[in-house]
């Protein structure tokens, strides 16, 4: 009986299924329609995109990472320039920073995996500009202690939420908290689609045209080339099927967040679990333990048929590709503590609640077992 | 400020309903979805995103067709373009030689590489003209760009020749130019790379933006899997700072059906080609940009020159024909191009091709019957 429930970290065909009329349907109307480069059906997701975040401007263009770069070259970061963010999070936040001409500057994370207003305020020199801020795991950073800071240093705040769409701070919606924000539409995010897309919110006019311009070449209009760009463009297809989701969202966030609160209920004795503070709303793109069991842990569950995951077990600054940018090992000790530690157990709301109370179970089994 | 910049469609991708003879297809091609949808559905319940499973076929069957080694689906033809190169390590201080008369990405994709564009005047075959390419290269050259314009590959045994003598990469932009020939020769295996788009209007599109390089460097197809894919070499371990520019694994299976039906669609264009071709050159108005034997050109866009253009495209229009302008502006002249310190008269071929080139449709789905009208009516015309 045991063997018969099997969980994998990821199961996109859950959801597919749940709502395949609704998707089949926008497969077929953006089909027919032969506009399958931005137009109407882009911009109606930008529209409700914009009203749900509560922002002036949503913009979609081809990825998370192209959100990020492509803000952070429309505020002219370039070469000489330094940007603030952690180095617990996925590459692109370092990555998008580099490709701008600028350089990475990491400041550690506080104990609740989000970078540490405090390490921000040592990282900063003249050179520094912005500071892009990690919602991870769904769970906001600090921002009013960032914009302070921001505020007082003349810089730029650049969320990445791209893990943390429909997550609340203080009552309002990240994403809406910075000069900017990037979202990922990537397969596998809370509001996901089928294939690579992302979404920049601002409430700044200027900001927005620009962006609108660079993400299609440069162009003004068919024939004239205002200023070199890119092509960073989310295709109407998978516009339409972000729309769809984006009104499931609320739903399925709120059911990631009570999975996170079974799991917390039953495994805090055990492992520590992420709390919210009273003014967070996170939405666990990610529910992540930290347990000094780890590998026993994952080969316990591994025999139960439950799949976890490690985000991450390489810190940026310890990548091969960071070599050049001087940390090292000891450099940012909470991050390099918690990569040894952290383990994503499965949350998706489709998961039923006798799949959550089985892995809730299994975990606590673990532990059961070797006290 | 935000009203300024719409979120507008390129003119030439509208349909426009009043039109009997259009450049758009899209609504006709979109006929056998529901096979395309199946095969979707499989990747969307197998979880497969994110490269996978049908973007390796892909770039499989692509290599093979374009003559190629290897083949990297990317994210755009833009984006073929950037990431080949930075693939050959192109960065700020390096020029790049290319064409005034091309499509705002190819230079787009130069100034984000870091380097600055070059441009060599064109020749009347709208192509670069390659006796000029020497005289514009310095020190800091490190590739040339060769565009095939409308499909039509360039003189690329003189730019191989120059390319070999300076020791400079070629960077081609094939996103024109599938199934092209040079000399009995695939375009996709010739030069350091070949760069080529999926955008929906291509003669192989899919249903949004896409692209893939093709090349016979084994170094290279390796160095722009790990640059499209954040440099990753497994999940948790990057080697070196890439970028994100994954050709979607959905749109892989549109690229894939298309494939099956390519060898058609190209053939259906050249002959199109050959009729208008046929029907055209005794109008002595128009100039018909020299055929070559050696070369095989696959009629991405028919362009010709002609006298009072504008006039005879507005008479088009108003006729049924969506005859279009690719394009009025060359590229040095642009607002974009401004910092670059090019003038009007720099490039005296480039600017006459803008100034009189008119594109004709001639897509797969054009009948012998439309390109008839088409051609009386430029006939009636320039009787008038």
């Amino acid at each position: 009986m045991k063997n018969k429930i099997s969980i994998p970290f990821v199961d996109l065909a859950r959801q597919f299924r749940s709502i395949e009329p609704e998707l089949t349907q926008a497969f077929h109307d953006v089909g027919r329609s032969g506009i399958y480069i931005m137009g109407e059906r882009l911009s109606a997701f930008e529209r409700m995109a914009s009203e749900f975040i509560g922002t002036k401007h949503a913009i979609g263009v081809a990825s998370g990472a192209d959100a990020l770069f492509l803000v952070m070259k429309s505020l002219g970061i370039g070469p000489g320039d330094e940007v603030i963010t952690a180095p617990n999070s996925f590459l692109a936040s370092a990555w998008t920073i580099i490709a701008t001409g600028a350089t990475p500057v990491f400041a550690d994370v506080s104990e609740d995996m989000n970078i540490d207003p405090a390490q921000i305020r040592r990282a900063i020199t003249v050179k520094t500009r912005g500071i892009i801020p990690v919602h991870l795991t769904g769970r906001p950073a600090d921002m009013d202690a960032i914009n302070d800071i921001a505020k007082e240093h003349n810089l730029f705040v650049l969320e990445d939420a791209a893990q943390a769409i429909g997550a609340k701070y203080k009552g309002r919606r990240v994403g809406s908290l910075g000069t900017a924000a990037a979202f990922s539409l990537h397969p596998l995010k809370n509001l996901g689609i089928y294939g690579d897309g992302g979404l920049i919110t601002t409430d700044d006019d200027e900001l927005a045209s620009h962006l609108m311009k660079i993400r299609n070449h440069g162009l003004i209009n068919r024939d004239e080339c205002e200023l070199w760009g890119y092509n960073s463009r989310l295709d109407p297809m998978q516009a339409a099927f972000a729309e769809i989701k984006l009104g499931y969202l609320e739903k399925w966030n709120e059911r990631c967040r009570s999975i996170a609160r079974v799991y917390r209920e039953s495994l805090n004795q055990y492992v520590e679990v992420p709390r919210d503070h009273d003014y967070e709303y996170s939405v666990y793109h990610n529910f992540v333990i930290r347990t000094d069991k780890r590998p026993e842990l994952i080969k316990h569950l591994q025999l139960l048929n439950i799949d976890t995951r490690i985000h991450y077990p390489i810190p940026i600054h310890l990548q091969a590709c960071a070599s050049k940018l001087g940390y090292g090992l000891g450099s940012f000790p909470r991050t390099e503590a918690d990569a040894k530690r952290i383990l994503s157990l499965p949350i998706y709301p489709e998961l039923t609640d006798e799949e959550v109370a089985y892995v809730a179970e299994s975990v606590r089994s673990y532990f059961k077992r070797v006290s | 400020m935000n009203s300024t910049i719409q979120n507008f469609l390129p003119e030439q991708y509208q349909k426009t309903g009043a039109l009997e003879i259009n450049h758009n297809y899209l609504h006709q091609q979109f006929f056998d979805h529901d096979e395309i949808l199946s095969k979707i559905r499989n990747v969307v319940i197998n979880g497969d995103f994110t490269l996978g499973k049908e973007v390796d076929l892909l770039e499989k069957e692509y290599a093979e067709i374009c003559g190629a080694q290897h083949a990297i689906g990317v994210g755009s033809g833009t984006d073929a373009l950037f990431l080949s190169l930075k693939a050959i390590d192109i960065d700020k201080g390096d020029e790049v030689i290319t064409t005034p008369f091309t499509f705002y990405a190819t230079v787009g994709a130069i100034v984000t590489s870091g380097a600055k564009p070059v441009f060599v005047d064109a020749g009347d075959d709208y192509n670069i003209n390659p006796d000029l390419i020497e005289r514009a290269i310095t020190p800091r050259t490190k590739a040339i760009m060769p565009v095939y314009w409308s499909g039509k590959p360039c003189d690329l045994d003189a730019i191989e020749n120059i390319a070999s003598k300076y020791n400079l990469a070629i960077i081609a932009d094939a996103c024109h130019g599938i199934l092209a020939t040079y000399k009995g020769k695939k375009i996709g295996g010739l030069g350091t790379t070949a760069c080529y788009s999926f955008h929906p209007l291509k003669n192989l599109n899919v249903w949004g933006d896409g692209g893939i390089i093709t090349t016979n460097s084994i170094e290279i197809a390796n160095k722009l899997r790990l640059l499209r894919n954040h440099g990753l070499i497994s999940r948790d371990e990057c080697q070196v700072f890439g970028y994100n520019s994954r050709l979607d694994t959905i749109q892989a299976v549109v690229a894939r059906h298309m494939l099956q039906k390519i060898e058609f669609i190209t053939q259906t264009r050249v002959s199109n080609a050959s009729v208008l071709d046929e029907k055209l050159k005794n109008i002595h108005q128009i100039k018909i940009p020299r055929r070559e034997t050696n070369i095989f050109q696959v009629y991405h866009l028919y362009m010709v020159l002609c006298e009072q253009r504008d006039e005879l495209q507005k008479y088009l229009i108003q006729h049924g024909v969506d005859a279009k302008i690719h394009y009025p502006i060359p590229l040095h002249l642009q607002p974009a191009a401004r910092s670059l310190g090019y003038k009007i008269g720099d490039f005296p071929v480039a600017e006459n091709i803008s100034k009189n080139t008119l594109s004709i449709p001639v897509h797969e789905f054009i009948t012998l019957e439309q390109l008839n009208k088409i051609s009386d009516l430029i006939g009636k015309f320039y009787e008038k």
